[in-house]
This record gives C-alpha cells, sequence and structure tokens, in this order.
C-alpha cells in the first residue's frame, strides 16, 4: 500500500507543520464561512482547471477554493498535490489571486510547497468577439511543487521524479505572465491562454499555451431552483502543454495533456469541479486527476470593515 | 517559508479590505454613470425583441437568475445598494429590452458593473424580462 507507505516513512515527520497550517487555513474557512452568513452567490464560472477565460471575480466579492491533483508517475512515485486560492474581486476589471501549495508523495514525504500571487487585468471596457486579459503572476516555489497549475517549456513527468528532500532545496523565484484571449459565442466559452514564464535568478523565458472550451448543458434556466437540474452543469475540454523556451522554441521534448472538464454549480454558491487528464505523449504523466471545490462570499470587505464598526 | 506565506497573506487580506473601502465609497458618490451607459447601446439594439417576452416562467426563471447574480449589489428588490442603480427607477423601465441586454453583456467596468457576458444570450433575456416585469 502506498499510502501505508508513506505514512510509515521517516519522512512523515515533515507534516508537523503542513498539519498546523491545514489547521489555521482550516480556521480561517470558517472564519469566512462565517462572514459570508447564509447566502453565497454564484459566479459566472468556466470549469478549466489550467485556461483562464475573460470573465473575473465579480467587484468585492472572494472566491476560496480547495484543488487538489492526483498524477500518476512513467517512474518514481505517484502524488498529490493540494492548493488552496483566494481570489478576489479588487475592482471589474482586476482580479488578484493568492494562493498556497503543498504535495505530498507517496512512500517519500508531505510538504509545503510556496505561494502564488496573480493578478489579471481587463484593458478593454466593452465586449469584443476576442477579449483579451493580461495576467501577471509572482511565484515563491520549490522543484517539489507538483500542483501543475501550468505546463511550461520543457517541464516533463521525470521532474516529479526527483525526491523531496532533494527537490525542495531547490527555490524558485518566477515571473509569469499570460495573454489571454477568451470569446462567448451561443453559449460556448472559447479560450486560449499563451503564457511566458521566467526565473528570475537565471533561466531563460519558457512559453506555454493553454485552449478551453465550455458550454453549460442547458442555456435557459428553470424558473424552479434546482441542484441536479443540466442548467447547473458546465462540461468543456481543455489542452495545454510546454512550447520550449527562448533558447529553443520548439515542440520537441515537451509535454502535453488533453483534459475533459465538468463543473456542477449549486445555487448556494459551491461549485464542484473535476478533470481526468490524459498525457499526449512520454514527457507526459500517463494520467492526471483534478477535483476542486470553492465557495464564493459576496461584498466581502464590505462584511469585514462590518465587524469593525 | 511558511512564517513569510502567512505575512503574505495577512498583507493581501488588508489590501482587499483598503481597496473594498475604496469601492465602497466611489459607490456612495456615482450612479448616474450606468443610466447613462444604457443610453450607448447601439441603436441597433432597439429593435432587439425579447424572445421570452409574455412568459410567465421567464419572469420566474429572471427572478432566479437576479438573486444569484444581481442582488448582491443592487438589493433583493432591486431597489439598489450604495453605487447599483435601483433598478425600478424610470430611466431603466424605460430602455428597450434589447439596450437592456446589450448593457447586461458589456456592463460598465469604470463604473463597477460587470460584464454578464459569460451567461449564455437565453438567460440574458430571462433577467430582462424579470427587470422588465417591475413596470406592472
Amino acid at each position: 500500500m502506498p499510502l501505508r507507505g508513506f505514512l510509515n516513512s521517516p519522512h512523515a515527520s515533515t507534516l508537523q507543520p503542513v498539519r498546523a497550517l491545514r489547521i489555521c487555513l482550516g480556521l480561517l474557512f470558517l472564519h469566512c464561512a462565517a462572514l459570508a452568513g447564509p447566502r453565497g452567490v454564484a459566479a459566472q464560472e468556466t470549469p478549466y482547471f489550467v485556461t483562464y477565460s475573460h470573465h473575473l471575480e465579480e467587484p468585492g466579492n472572494l472566491e476560496i477554493e480547495l484543488n487538489s491533483i492526483y498524477g500518476v508517475q512513467h517512474a518514481g512515485n505517484d502524488f498529490i498535490a493540494p492548493w488552496v486560492e483566494f481570489e478576489y474581486g479588487a475592482k471589474v476589471w482586476w482580479t488578484t489571486e493568492f494562493y498556497l501549495d503543498w504535495q505530498g508523495t507517496f512512500n517519500d514525504s508531505a510538504l509545503f510547497t510556496g505561494f502564488r500571487w496573480e493578478n489579471r487585468f481587463r484593458p478593454l471596457m466593452r465586449e469584443h468577439w476576442i477579449n483579451p486579459v493580461l495576467y501577471v503572476e509572482y511565484e515563491n516555489t520549490t522543484a517539489a511543487d507538483k500542483t501543475m497549475i501550468e505546463v511550461v517549456g520543457f517541464d516533463s513527468q521525470a521532474d516529479h521524479a526527483v525526491p523531496n528532500s532533494q527537490a525542495q532545496m531547490d527555490h524558485q523565484h518566477e515571473l509569469e505572465t499570460k495573454l489571454i484571449l477568451s470569446s462567448d459565442y451561443k453559449g460556448w466559452n472559447i479560450s486560449e491562454n499563451f503564457i511566458a514564464e521566467k526565473n528570475l535568478g537565471h533561466d531563460p523565458w519558457e512559453f506555454g499555451y493553454a485552449v478551453g472550451a465550455s458550454r453549460p448543458l442547458r442555456l435557459a434556466v428553470t424558473p424552479e431552483s434546482c441542484n441536479f437540474c443540466r442548467e447547473n452543469f458546465l462540461l468543456g475540454a481543455e489542452v495545454y502543454g510546454g512550447l520550449g523556451t527562448s533558447w529553443n522554441f520548439t515542440q520537441a521534448g515537451t509535454s502535453h495533456y488533453a483534459a475533459p472538464v465538468v463543473a456542477w454549480q449549486l445555487p448556494s454558491g459551491v461549485t464542484f469541479r473535476a478533470s481526468p487528464g490524459f498525457g499526449l505523449n512520454a514527457n507526459s504523466h500517463p494520467f492526471i486527476l483534478r477535483w476542486s471545490v470553492s465557495y464564493e462570499i459576496d461584498r466581502f470587505a464590505h462584511r469585514v470593515r462590518s465587524l469593525f464598526r | 517559508m511558511i512564517r513569510r506565506s502567512f505575512s503574505g497573506l495577512l498583507l493581501l487580506t488588508l489590501t482587499f479590505v483598503a481597496v473594498g473601502s475604496a469601492s465602497e465609497r466611489e459607490r456612495e458618490t456615482d450612479d448616474r454613470g450606468v443610466l447613462l451607459a444604457i443610453a450607448q447601446a447601439p441603436l441597433k439594439t432597439r429593435s432587439w425583441h425579447n424572445p421570452y417576452e409574455g412568459q410567465p416562467d421567464a419572469v420566474l426563471a429572471g427572478k432566479k437568475l437576479f438573486l444569484q447574480h444581481c442582488a448582491e449589489c443592487h438589493g433583493p428588490q432591486a431597489r439598489g445598494i450604495g453605487r447599483a442603480v435601483n433598478l425600478h427607477l424610470s430611466a431603466v423601465q424605460n430602455a428597450t429590452p434589447g439596450e437592456l441586454e446589450w448593457f447586461l453583456r458589456n456592463g460598465n467596468l469604470w463604473r463597477g458593473m460587470p460584464s454578464w457576458s459569460g451567461l449564455p444570450e437565453q438567460r440574458r433575456w430571462q433577467l430582462v424580462a424579470y427587470l422588465k416585469s417591475f413596470r406592472r
């Protein structure tokens, strides 16, 4: 049993700070839920995990999202990498998001792997056939990070076979930029992302892409409130992968994935998402499974300020 | 790294609150902009017909959508909160269905109204059917 082996391993002691962090995050989540009161809100979600659309968070709302990925390794140990997102609509045209990443590798250890802070800006104030969004992110992670929130450069499944004790020594300060292009047409959302990532230390720019399409199962809604009706489900697919670096812009040696995606939006404001992903070449993980649950709190800043009145 | 991350999280939360406070102040001073924005809809939108017009079910569906997406700013009775306008005002009620659908799709991003292009067109028309039901 890989899980038993993992828990009995000498590295299990590294779980202590992770447990403490989880307890703190749990308390934070409960605090936010208390602020939220009984009613959540439904956002304009797309079901993608990697691809971004031009739909930003509604202003003043905070979305808390718990995500996880399970990855199968060719060689080495399978892993689970959870991450937490706090997505806040600072303005209608500006969304800011903070991530905390972990990972646990079977027969190895579990550890905190870093944080990310991203910002998305919508430069055009009207809807167009293609709507651009500019994305800037700072990442402070280690090479042990396995969340695979994007795939760039020559990222491959072999990177995740490195033992955690070695990988966590390699700290990465990275700047990531994206050009997000997105369109809505007859209920479909079609999004294309071009990714450029730079290790602020020494490495060249790394490039990647992500493309997604999705649609609700039913376009109009029914008058009744319902959990299981078709209007609450979104189906789609996304394809993403690396495109080499500024020194070697190529598809050779890069990894690529295709992943159907499904989202289930409950009227209470909770959204569940899942996506099995399939590696398209030998550099990719043969199989990955992502899942998430999110909750959106309306007028978050207003609720926080009201606590201090 | 964990301690640094928590400091970052705390700083970020304070930033969120500060930005949110600024947004609230703006709301108090400005509500005419949204009304003026409806007038920016292209002329052709005036002839657009709501496919759900006269359908009671569409009004109920629109109300459901309104409570999910709009009530947080405009209030459950659509009377407006702070900067979000009262949707019973004549300037809104006298707008054509096409102008309202166009406005929902585009929003008014500078003045705090999001674009609802992520909602399928059918749902925006259901919302328009609900907004127009206030006149009765």
